[in-house]
């Protein structure tokens, strides 16, 4: 008796997906689009157009389905092309790059006073943003980020540790969110 | 990623896949995309395929044609080209059969000639031919 797609690992399901497997494919979007949505809006795509791009990258994905063989995780593998092809609808269209709101004097946070990691985001430039979320959220390399987005290296490191310094400051200035990262660090 | 620039709090955020309300919305949206383009690719695959064996049929007779011609035999040409219209005939009158038993013995085929009934078969037949390789290309 076949295992039920939800037991299926990843790599099972890609193998599936390859062969023209729907509901195969199916299960890998329900498991993995949220982590491609949010990191399209942790780069800074307004949540229409990160959608659009998402759901794109998801269809790229099934037709290069037999190219995944499981060396890295499929997150990883889907996330790196949506990442991709939002760069490259962003350097054509100025409509995939969102303004970066200013909310330093306001920000929003739950019931509790915890300030989450998209709403920390938002306190980075647009450089940063793309850099840090390029670095830590599609785990391109920096050598990749200057290559993708077209700038030198240095100030892709640049980017990278400002945009970091700035995020650990805003999280950890939130009472509630420096316990958490106490407890789970 | 440098060895200061690592922070386990920040991976673990960044690992952590935020919440969305309209999850089943989007899976919608990547089937239905899904379908829209394998129904592109059906109707692209299906008439690349019509013209491809259309194309392929025309060269054939041509290729025929000039043998017969080259060969300097016009007898022998002519035979070809009375053969065609033969199958031609035969191929209408075996259609027009099929459309008596379908009841649909109005559409008078005997008025086509040869020549013209043997284009419409061998489009149809060229049609089956790529709606079978279309309908193969779906299931593999």
């Amino acid at each position: 008796m076949a295992k039920p797609l939800r037991e299926l690992h990843d790599v099972e399901l890609a193998a599936l997906s390859a062969a023209g497997g729907r509901r195969e494919f199916g299960e890998l979007v329900r498991r993995h689009s949220p982590a491609v949505r949010g990191l399209l809006r942790r780069m800074g795509a307004q949540p229409a157009l990160a959608d659009d791009v998402a759901q794109d990258a998801f269809l790229l994905a099934f037709e290069k389905c037999a190219e995944f063989r499981g060396e890295g995780t499929f997150g990883a593998w889907i996330k790196r092309i949506a990442a991709r092809i939002y760069l490259k609808r962003r350097s054509k269209d100025a409509r995939y790059v969102a303004e970066v709101e200013n909310d330093e004097v306001a920000p929003n946070v739950d019931s509790a006073g915890r300030m989450d990691l998209d709403e920390a985001m938002k306190g980075l430039t647009e450089p940063e943003r793309l850099c840090v979320s390029l670095c830590h959220g599609a785990g391109l390399s920096h050598p990749e980020i200057a290559a993708a987005i077209n700038l030198p290296l240095g100030t892709v490191k640049s980017h990278v540790k400002r945009g970091l310094d700035k995020l650990r400051a805003r999280l950890q200035s939130e009472p509630v969110a420096h316990g958490s990262a106490s407890h789970v660090g | 990623m440098s060895v200061d620039e690592f922070d386990p709090a920040i991976e673990r955020l960044f690992a952590r896949a935020p919440a969305f309300a309209d999850s089943a919305q989007f899976e919608a949206g990547v089937a239905a995309k899904l379908n829209k383009s394998s129904r592109f690719r059906t109707v692209a695959l299906s008439v690349a395929g019509l013209v491809g064996g259309l194309i392929a049929v025309r060269e054939v007779l041509n290729v025929d044609f000039n043998i017969g011609s080259s060969s300097a035999s016009a007898s022998a040409g002519g035979g070809a080209t009375q053969g065609l219209s033969m199958a031609g005939v035969d191929a209408a009158q075996a259609v027009q059969s099929l459309l008596d038993r379908l009841g649909l013995a109005g559409l008078d085929l005997g008025t086509m000639g040869g020549m013209q009934m043997f284009w419409a078969t061998a489009g149809v037949l060229v049609a089956l031919l790529a709606a079978g390789v279309v309908k193969l290309s779906q299931e593999i």
